[in-house]
C-alpha cells in the first residue's frame, strides 16, 4: 500500500458510500430498481444523491416518474418500462440480479465513490476481498505479456485467489486463461449488459468464464459495448480486488484509470516492469516510479500477498534463474546466454564470432526447447513457465 | 486480278500463319476483308489504302476483297496491315508475285506508309520458321529479336515502300542473319548495396535456390522492396530456350522495343491496384499476357499484397500451380506460360508497426485480424518461405557491413540448381519447391538427426501437415546449397525459421 508523494491519500480508508437502509428490500424495491437502472441518463452517483433524498428505490422511480429527478428521456423511459420484462430478460441471459445490501452483492463495492446500485451475476457468486486479485492490461499487449499474464493467472488460480479482470483481448484474457488452465476462480467484469459480449472471441471466453468463475456487469441485458463504458467498468475491477496488478499498458491507456481507482480505493497496486524503450511498459514503469511494488512474475506477486503457493514447484530461494533446468549444449547455453533483449541473429551472430548459418539453427532449437521465441525478426527470451 | 502472300497471327503466344489472298473485281471502290478479322485487323482497312498511296504506290479504284484463311480462327493484331497491303498490290501487279512467295510479311502501317515496331514479331518469326517459310519482312526495328530464329532470311524495312522495293529486286535491305549477340542487360542492382538484414538475404538465397515463393512482412522501410528487387539477380542465368520464351512473351506484350534477346530474368512489380486481366493476361479481343506471364522465369513482386483485390490474388493458384495460364474465352482459349517466383511482401497490421520494438502499433484489434485474414488464404500454402523483416535501428544498421555481391550468392545458387536438375532429371521437376509433399517427404533424404527436430517441431512449434512438407522442401535446398546429399538436423532447423504464423494473435514462427 503506498500513497502518491504528488497526491494526498485522498480516499483512503473513507466511509463507504452507504446507500439508505433498505434501499433495495423487498419485492417492490427491487423491481422500480431493475427500472431505474436500465435508465441511461441516471448514473451511478446520480442514483445514490437521489436515494439519499428520497429513501428506497421505489420513492426514487416515482421520483423520477413524475418529473422530479433525471432528464425527460428517463422520465419517458421510466414510465414505459416494466420491470417484469427486464427480469424476463435477466433470467433468459442466465443471469441473477443482485440489488445492493442483498445477500451476492459484494460488500467491498460499497467504498466505491459511485458504488453500482446492484450487479447483474452470471456464474458463481462474486468472491471476498480477500479472495480477489485485478491482472489488468493492453489489449494490444506482446506475446510476452500474454504470457506473463497468463502465468499470474495460473499462479493466482493455483493459490486459491480470484483472478478479477475485464475480459478485454490481450492481458485481460490471458490472465482469465490462465486462470481456468488450472481451476481457478475468475471473475470478468463487463462493460456491457451481459449477454452483449463483442467480439465472438470475447463471447467464447465469457462462455468459459460462466460456466466455471464468475460475469459480472451493473448494466442490464441489451446494453451494447461502447468505449465510454470501460472506465466505469475499470472502477468496480478495482473495487472488487484487494491488490491490482498492471502486466502491460501503453501511454493514455486503460490500466492507468484503473490503478488510479485501485489507488483511490487504497488498493494495493504491483506493476511488471519493462524496457524503458518499450513503448507497452510505460504504465508499469510509470506506476513502479510512483510507488507501485515491482513484480517479476505470478511468484513474486504471491509473496508480496502472503498466498500460499498450493500445487507449485518448491520454493527455491534463488529466483533469478539465469539457466532454467532444461538441458543445453555448450553452444546452445553460449547462444542462450547472448540473448538478453529483443535482439537480431546477425547481431547475435557478429557478438559471438559465429556466422547466421551457426546461429540460425541453434536458435531454432532453443526456441523448440521453449526457451527463446522469434518476434517481429528479432529473438528474445521466453519466461519460464 | 488475284494476289496471295502470308502473314502471322498471334494466337497467345504463338504465331499461326495466314495466307491473305486478295481479288479486285468490278464495283464500286471499296476494301472488304473477310475470313473472320478481328477487331483490329478491321482497324486496318482504312489504314491501308493511305499508306499505299503515300508510299507512291496505286490503290485500285475497284471492289477489293481480301480472305483470310484459315476462316475459322480469329486474326488479332495489327501486324497484319504488311501482308494485306503487300498482298492488294500483288494482286494489281504492282509487285512481282513469284517474288513474295517463301516469305511471311508482319507489320503495323502508318498513313504515311511507315511501319512502326509490331508486338510479337519473334513468336510470327518462329512461326514462319516452322512453317518452312525462308525469310519474313518485319520492320526494322523489329528485325533484331526476327533475327534470333536460327536459319531464318530476316528482311527489316523502315517502310511499305522499301518492302515493294526489296520485292522488287531493286534494293537490298536486309540485316545480317545473326546479329552480334547484346551484352548481357545490367539489371542495375547488386546485393552488396543491401546493408544489414542477413537473415532475410540468406532466405532469398534459399528462396533463389530451390525455385520457393517467398512471404516478406515487416513494418515499412524495413527493406522489403529493395530485397526483392535483388531477388533477380541472384537467379540462374537463363537458358537460351527461356530467354526466347522471355522474350517472345515481351514482344507480344510490345515492351522489347527494338532490343534483341532478353538475357537478363524479368522483376515485375505490379501495382496492387491491377486487375485480373492485367495480372493474368485477357483484354477484349488481343489477349495480352499479363504480369504473370511477363514474370516467366523471373520474379513477381506483390507488394502491399493485402491491397490487391481479393480476384486478382485467388487467380494467381493457376499459375503458381501449373506454371501457366489459360485464358478462355468464347472463342476459344489461350495459354501463355507464367513459371514465376513470387515475392509477396506485406505489412504486419494496417498501421504497419505490430511487432516494431520502437513505435506503438494503433490498430484497432479487430481490424488487425481482418487485415491477417486476407494475407491467409490458399495462396499462401504456395508460398514456402515466409519470414519477418524487421526495421532496423540506426545501431544495428552500422554495425552490418554491406553484404555479399550477387554474382558470388548466384554462383552457390547454380551449384544447388545443378544438383537439383541431376536429382530431378528423370521426373519433370526442376527444382525442390515444385516437388509434391509425399515425394518430398520420400525423396529428401533426411538425416536421422533431421528427422528428430521435424519430429520434435510438430511436438513443440505445432507445425502442421503442409507446414511439415515446406520445411523438407526449404530443407532440402538448404542441402543442396551446402552440397550435401544428407539433410542434417542444422539444415531443417534452419528450414524451420523461414515459417510465420499469421494468426490475428501475433506474428509468431508456427506452422
Amino acid at each position: 500500500m503506498f500513497a502518491r508523494a504528488d497526491r494526498p491519500a485522498r480516499r483512503v480508508g473513507r466511509e463507504p458510500n452507504r446507500w439508505p437502509p433498505g434501499f433495495a428490500d423487498g419485492q417492490a424495491n427491487r423491481a422500480a430498481l431493475l427500472v431505474l437502472m436500465s435508465l441511461p441518463g441516471l448514473s451511478p452517483r446520480v442514483l445514490l444523491a437521489l436515494a439519499r433524498r428520497e429513501g428506497d428505490a421505489a420513492s426514487c422511480l416515482a421520483a423520477v416518474r413524475r418529473g422530479r429527478a433525471g432528464s425527460d428521456a428517463d422520465r419517458e423511459l421510466a414510465r414505459s418500462l416494466r420491470s417484469e420484462v427486464i427480469e424476463a430478460e435477466v433470467s433468459a441471459a442466465g443471469a441473477e440480479f443482485v440489488p445492493v445490501g442483498c445477500a451476492g452483492y459484494p460488500p467491498q463495492l460499497e467504498h466505491l465513490s459511485d458504488p453500482p446500485a446492484g450487479l447483474f451475476v452470471v456464474g458463481r457468486p462474486a468472491p471476498s476481498l480477500a479472495e480477489a486479485v485485478a491482472v489488468v492490461g493492453a489489449r494490444q499487449c506482446s506475446q510476452a505479456g500474454r504470457e506473463l499474464a497468463a502465468s499470474i493467472g495460473r499462479h493466482l488460480g493455483r493459490a486459491g485467489a480470484c483472478v478479477v479482470s475485464g475480459a478485454a483481448r490481450g492481458i485481460d484474457a490471458a490472465a482469465h486463461e490462465g486462470a481456468l488452465e488450472v481451476g481457478g476462480h475468475t471473475l470478468a467484469v463487463l462493460g456491457c449488459g451481459i449477454d452483449r459480449a463483442r467480439p465472438s472471441s470475447a463471447r467464447s471466453l465469457l462462455g468459459r468464464i460462466a460456466s466455471g468463475g464468475t460475469a459480472v456487469s451493473e448494466y442490464p441485458p441489451g446494453v451494447p459495448p461502447k468505449p465510454f463504458r470501460f472506465p466505469a467498468r475499470n472502477r468496480i475491477i478495482a473495487g472488487l480486488s484487494r491488490a491490482l496488478v498492471v502486466v502491460e499498458g501503453a501511454e493514455g491507456s486503460g490500466s492507468m484509470i484503473s490503478a488510479d481507482h485501485a489507488l483511490d480505493l487504497g488498493r494495493e497496486v504491483f506493476a511488471v516492469p519493462g524496457a524503458v524503450t518499450n513503448p507497452l511498459a510505460h504504465v508499469p514503469n510509470a506506476l513502479i516510479r510512483e510507488g507501485a511494488t515491482l513484480v517479476r512474475g505470478g511468484e513474486d506477486l504471491l509473496d508480496d500477498l502472503g498466498l500460499d503457493r498450493l500445487g507449485l514447484p518448491g520454493r527455491s530461494g534463488d529466483r533469478s534463474r539465469p539457466v532454467p533446468e532444461v538441458e543445453l549444449s555448450e553452444g546452445e547455453r553460449a547462444v542462450f546466454e547472448r540473448v538478453t533483449g529483443p535482439v537480431l541473429p546477425e547481431t547475435l551472430a557478429r557478438e559471438l564470432g559465429l556466422t547466421l548459418r551457426e546461429v540460425v539453427p541453434t536458435l531454432m532449437v532453443l526456441e523448440m526447447k521453449g526457451l527463446v521465441r522469434s518476434a517481429g525478426g528479432r529473438v528474445e527470451r521466453r519466461l519460464p513457465t | 486480278m488475284y494476289g496471295t502472300v502470308i502473314g502471322v497471327t498471334l494466337l497467345g503466344v504463338h504465331g499461326r500463319p495466314v495466307v491473305v489472298e486478295a481479288h479486285i473485281g468490278r464495283g464500286l471502290p471499296s476494301l472488304t476483308i473477310t475470313g473472320l478479322p478481328g477487331a483490329s485487323v478491321q482497324d486496318g482497312r482504312d489504314r491501308i489504302r493511305p499508306a499505299v498511296e503515300s508510299s507512291g504506290l496505286e490503290w485500285p479504284l475497284r471492289r477489293v476483297v481480301v480472305n483470310l484463311s484459315p476462316g475459322n480462327l480469329r486474326k488479332e493484331g495489327p501486324g497484319l496491315d504488311l501482308p494485306i497491303a503487300i498482298c492488294v498490290l500483288c494482286a494489281s501487279a504492282q509487285v512481282p508475285r513469284d517474288r513474295a512467295a517463301g516469305l511471311a510479311f508482319v507489320g503495323e502501317l502508318s498513313l504515311r506508309g511507315a511501319l512502326v515496331p509490331t508486338p510479337g514479331v519473334l513468336s510470327a518469326a518462329i512461326a514462319a520458321s516452322r512453317s518452312g517459310l525462308r525469310g519474313v519482312v518485319v520492320p526494322e526495328a523489329n528485325a533484331a529479336e526476327a533475327a534470333l530464329v536460327e536459319g531464318l532470311e530476316v528482311i527489316g524495312v523502315r517502310t511499305l515502300a522499301e518492302a515493294v522495293a526489296y520485292l522488287r529486286g531493286s534494293s537490298t535491305a536486309r540485316l545480317p542473319a545473326s546479329p552480334p549477340p547484346p551484352p548481357r542487360e545490367d539489371p542495375g542492382v547488386d546485393f552488396a548495396e543491401v546493408r544489414g538484414q542477413a537473415h532475410a538475404r540468406r532466405a532469398l538465397e534459399v528462396a533463389a535456390a530451390g525455385g520457393h515463393n517467398v512471404l516478406m512482412v515487416g513494418s515499412p522501410g524495413a527493406g522489403k522492396t529493395m530485397l526483392a528487387r535483388r531477388l533477380a539477380t541472384i537467379l540462374p542465368a537463363l537458358s537460351r530456350e527461356e530467354a526466347l520464351e522471355v522474350t517472345q512473351l515481351h514482344s507480344i506484350a510490345g515492351l522489347l522495343g527494338s532490343s534483341g534477346l532478353r538475357s537478363a530474368r524479368p522483376f515485375r512489380a505490379p501495382h496492387h491496384s491491377i486487375s485480373l486481366a492485367g495480372l493474368l493476361g485477357g483484354g477484349g479481343s488481343y489477349l495480352r499476357p499479363g504480369e504473370v506471364s511477363l514474370a516467366h522465369h523471373g520474379v513477381l513482386f506483390l507488394d502491399e499484397l493485402t491491397e490487391f483485390h481479393r480476384d486478382a490474388i485467388e487467380g494467381l493458384r493457376q499459375p503458381l500451380e501449373d506454371g501457366r495460364v489459360v485464358i478462355t474465352r468464347a472463342a476459344g482459349s489461350v495459354e501463355f506460360p507464367a513459371r514465376f517466383t513470387l515475392v509477396a511482401a506485406a505489412n504486419p497490421c494496417p498501421c504497419g508497426y505490430e511487432g516494431d520494438p520502437r513505435r506503438q502499433c494503433r490498430c484497432l484489434p479487430h481490424r488487425v485480424q481482418a487485415y491477417r485474414q486476407k494475407l491467409s488464404g490458399p495462396l499462401l500454402d504456395r508460398i514456402d518461405i515466409r519470414l519477418f523483416v524487421p526495421r532496423l535501428s540506426k545501431a544495428e544498421l552500422l554495425g552490418e557491413a554491406a553484404g555479399e555481391p550477387s554474382a558470388s550468392i548466384r554462383e552457390r545458387v547454380d551449384q544447388a540448381r545443378e544438383r537439383q536438375r541431376r536429382r530431378y532429371g528423370h521426373t519433370g521437376f526442376s527444382c525442390n519447391a515444385q516437388l509434391p509433399g509425399p515425394l518430398a517427404r520420400r525423396e529428401a533424404g533426411i538425416s536421422a538427426g533431421g528427422q528428430d527436430v521435424l519430429a520434435r517441431a510438430v511436438d513443440t512449434l505445432a507445425l502442421t501437415g503442409r507446414g511439415f512438407d515446406r520445411a523438407i522442401k526449404v530443407a532440402r535446398t538448404i542441402a543442396d546449397l551446402d552440397g550435401a546429399h544428407e539433410v542434417s538436423s542444422e539444415h531443417v532447423a534452419e528450414a524451420l525459421s523461414y515459417r510465420m504464423d499469421l494468426s490475428e494473435e501475433s506474428l509468431v514462427r508456427a506452422g
